[in-house]
């Protein structure tokens, strides 16, 4: 009976208020933080992009990053405010929809007019130095700016030649590995991690000799091997995990089933490893596009130019000068790789490398 | 559909011998089991008639014909693995279709074949869906479709109902032995569980470590078991076995002396052991001495531990509700033909040789004092 009344005298309401106040805090504290955690990261590319469409030659104008910051910022917050304490899911939708369209019109009312175009004048206009306002500045370069598309496509041919040389590689190496045993595998695969964390920059003066000795010294074929040679170790280790992970029993049925070796793994075992695939590739493709250190190096007289080099040399001839076209090539720069994150987020972040099977 | 032939069959991987030279024999369109326990090279044999592992000695024939060297794809053999090795890429129809893609065969007979297996396993209604939205069950009849689509000379089934629930189990057991009944298509099951080789198989090859103990009918293993280790294997509750030594035309367990009878009663000397079933052991107005130790219900039986002068006993009473309660004071007797004498040196059973239970009326009084 006392239990009872204890029961009776307890104010449930008041416990499922507090429930909920202490919910709500709890969410707004860790929206907070996530907000306070992000805004560092997004802000660089965030001005990025806001001075690439914005800035005038010969001048740093930072006004107008300010100007759309204090217009997102609160509109982040509002949002944030809106999906923690609104009642209904309704509320929730239609009260951020509401915000994102009132930022919209102001960035759009406040901003626009000041937004053009000159900056990616690069696309089109083949020497940009050439023309610059300022003609007094020295270019480093020594020679004639080469057209932005040039430095595009050898970038592409390298990035994508070695994401094909390192995904094949990687595949039939890490189903060697993890399917067949040999002398000295356990060596192999301890080598494997052992190369992976060789800092690659205490090779470069003999690497550099190498490439000098072989005449690869200037060809885009040098550093793709080169490259392709530094990123293998940990792509084949990857492979083997994800081979590792395929049951024997599937590659046995499928040859009771009536499939050679070969066969068995075109259609069997190898759809069952395409999330690693998937993965290898678009590291590798991203490795190859934003090298700089061994195209820098191995490419010294400038012939065949690649985005990094581009962007470094835009940087360096032109900084201080005008800063909207160094941005407006760093975002060019970055679409590619944001695009392939994008798209395949889904299967890199399934990406978890497996223990090491001896 | 083939008679398969196994002359001295091995496999080591190294020193390490898997299988033990092994002859075996089996009839077209027969339905054998190989039984043991986990290790003892059963799925080896199974592997190695599979073309998946190569023999390390020995010959391999199909209807006569060696096939040794013949490779996996080439055996047109259909195999169920315990884990099912369902392909998860595909959908169920291609997955049944998929031994299929490696015969000369027009694209609609392939597909009028996947749906008239998928028919007979029942499996039609799921031809769209992966195998990740089966359950065990579908799994396993999906599983067996793929291994008979083309119509096998040889189906090899490794521990295929050891991940289904106990009521599938059941259900799978008689249906598996109705569609190899239906199809005749030479079966080999590989299993640990000696329940579904009795119930399944025509013949059931027993096991142990690498060797092959005895080939016989589900009946001979149970009644006449060549080895203790068979006899310890078969039947549950499992056998008692009772060590003694024979002399004289007599066999001394603890304290009691019981008869020998048969052929080669009278060369019978030396370290023996006594099997006796608990269902062979029955509750008399004389015979074994002994008190009840424990009771065990096991619903349609009870099985009670029973301390006698020959050592702890288990007996099986084909009753609901067990007879006696524990401490109580019970005599026991067995058939003659029911007893199994075994060499205790070579672990054989010495074959024409039968133990009498004694006809005493000595009581457990007597025992204290001896």
């Amino acid at each position: 009976m006392v239990m009872a009344s204890a029961l009776s005298q307890t104010d449930w309401d008041e416990l499922a208020r507090r429930a909920r106040r202490r919910r709500r805090i709890s969410q707004s504290a860790l929206i907070a933080f996530l907000v306070a955690t992000t805004l560092p990261v997004l802000l660089p590319y965030f001005w990025m992009v806001a001075i690439s469409f914005s800035a005038k030659s010969g001048g740093i104008a930072s006004t107008i990053l300010w100007q759309a910051v204090s217009i997102l910022i609160p509109a982040v917050i509002a949002i944030a405010l809106v999906r923690s304490f609104a009642a209904s899911p309704r509320t929730k939708t239609w009260g951020s929809l509401g915000i994102a369209a009132l930022t919209c019109v102001l960035i759009a009312v406040l901003v626009g007019p000041q937004l053009h175009l000159d900056n990616y004048r690069f696309f089109w206009v083949r020497d940009i130095v050439a023309e610059l306002p300022s003609r007094q500045v020295s270019t480093g370069v020594g020679t004639q700016f080469p057209s932005v598309w040039s430095a595009f496509g050898n970038s592409l041919i390298l990035a994508l030649s070695q994401t094909v040389i390192v995904s094949t590689v990687s595949t039939f190496a890490g189903y060697y590995l993890s399917r067949f045993s040999f002398p000295g595998r356990a060596g192999f695969l301890q080598s494997l991690l052992v190369l992976h964390a060789f800092p690659a920059m205490t090779l470069i003066i003999p690497i550099f000799l190498i490439m000098y000795w072989a005449g690869l010294i200037d060809t885009i074929f040098g550093v793709l091997l080169v490259i392709v040679t530094l990123e293998l170790p940990f792509s084949i280790f990857i492979m083997k995990g994800f081979f590792d992970a395929v049951p024997w029993d599937i590659e046995m049925s499928a040859m009771a089933d009536g499939a050679s070796r070969r066969q068995a793994f075109f259609q069997v075992v190898l759809p069952q490893v395409r999330v690693g695939l998937i993965a290898i590739a678009v590291f590798s493709f991203i490795k190859g596009w934003e090298e700089y250190v061994f195209v820098r190096t191995l490419l010294i007289e400038k012939s065949n130019w690649m985005m990094s080099l581009y962007l470094f040399w835009v940087a360096d001839d032109i900084m201080g000068v005008d800063y909207g076209i160094v941005a407006a090539v760093g975002v060019f720069y970055v679409l590619p790789s944001l695009f392939l994150y994008l798209f395949f987020q889904k299967y890199l972040t399934q990406l978890n490398i497996g223990g090491v099977k001896g | 559909m083939a008679r398969i032939e196994l002359n001295s069959i091995t496999k080591a991987w190294g020193d390490v011998v898997a299988v033990e030279p092994t002859d075996l024999t089996i009839d077209d369109g027969e339905f054998v089991a190989i039984l043991g326990p986990s290790g003892c090279g059963k799925s080896t044999t199974l592997f190695m008639l599979a073309g998946i592992y190569a023999p390390t000695g020995g010959e391999m024939t199909f209807d006569g014909h060696l096939v040794n060297e013949v490779e996996a794809k080439d055996r047109n053999v259909g195999i169920v693995f315990q884990s099912y090795a369902l392909y998860p890429h595909m959908t169920v129809r291609d997955n049944i279709g998929f031994p299929l893609k490696f015969k000369d065969m027009p694209k609609d007979r392939a597909a009028a074949l996947v749906e008239e297996t998928a028919r007979l396993v029942q499996v039609e209604e799921l031809l769209d869906r992966r195998p990740s939205q089966l359950s065990g069950g579908q799994q396993q009849r999906v599983a067996l479709a793929r291994a008979l689509v083309k119509t096998p000379q040889l189906l090899l089934l490794d521990e295929p109902l050891s991940n289904l629930d106990a009521t599938l189990r059941l259900s799978m057991r008689t249906e598996i032995r109705a569609l190899q009944q239906r199809t005749a298509i030479t079966t080999i099951l590989v299993t640990h569980d000696q329940i579904e080789a009795t119930t399944m198989a025509d013949r059931i090859i027993c096991m142990s470590k690498g060797r092959v103990e005895q080939i016989g009918t589900p009946e001979d293993l149970y009644r006449r078991p060549d080895s203790l280790f068979v006899a310890a294997f078969i039947g549950a509750p499992p056998i008692n076995l009772l060590p003694g030594r024979a002399a004289g035309g007599g066999l001394t367990v603890g304290q009691t002396r019981l008869a020998l009878t048969g052929e080669a009663a009278g060369q019978t000397e030396g370290d023996a052991v006594l099997g006796l079933r608990p269902e062979h052991l029955i509750f008399a107005e004389s015979g074994i001495p002994g008190r009840i130790d424990g009771i065990e219900p096991m619903g349609r039986e009870v099985l009670y531990r029973i301390d006698t002068p020959l050592g702890e006993l288990r007996v099986l009473e084909g009753s609901a509700v067990p007879s006696h309660g524990v401490g109580a004071a019970v005599h026991l007797r067995f058939s003659a033909d029911d007893s199994l004498v075994f060499d205790a040196a070579s672990e054989r059973r010495i074959a024409e040789v039968c133990a009498h239970a004694p006809a005493g009326h000595d009581s457990m009084e007597q025992r204290q004092h001896a």
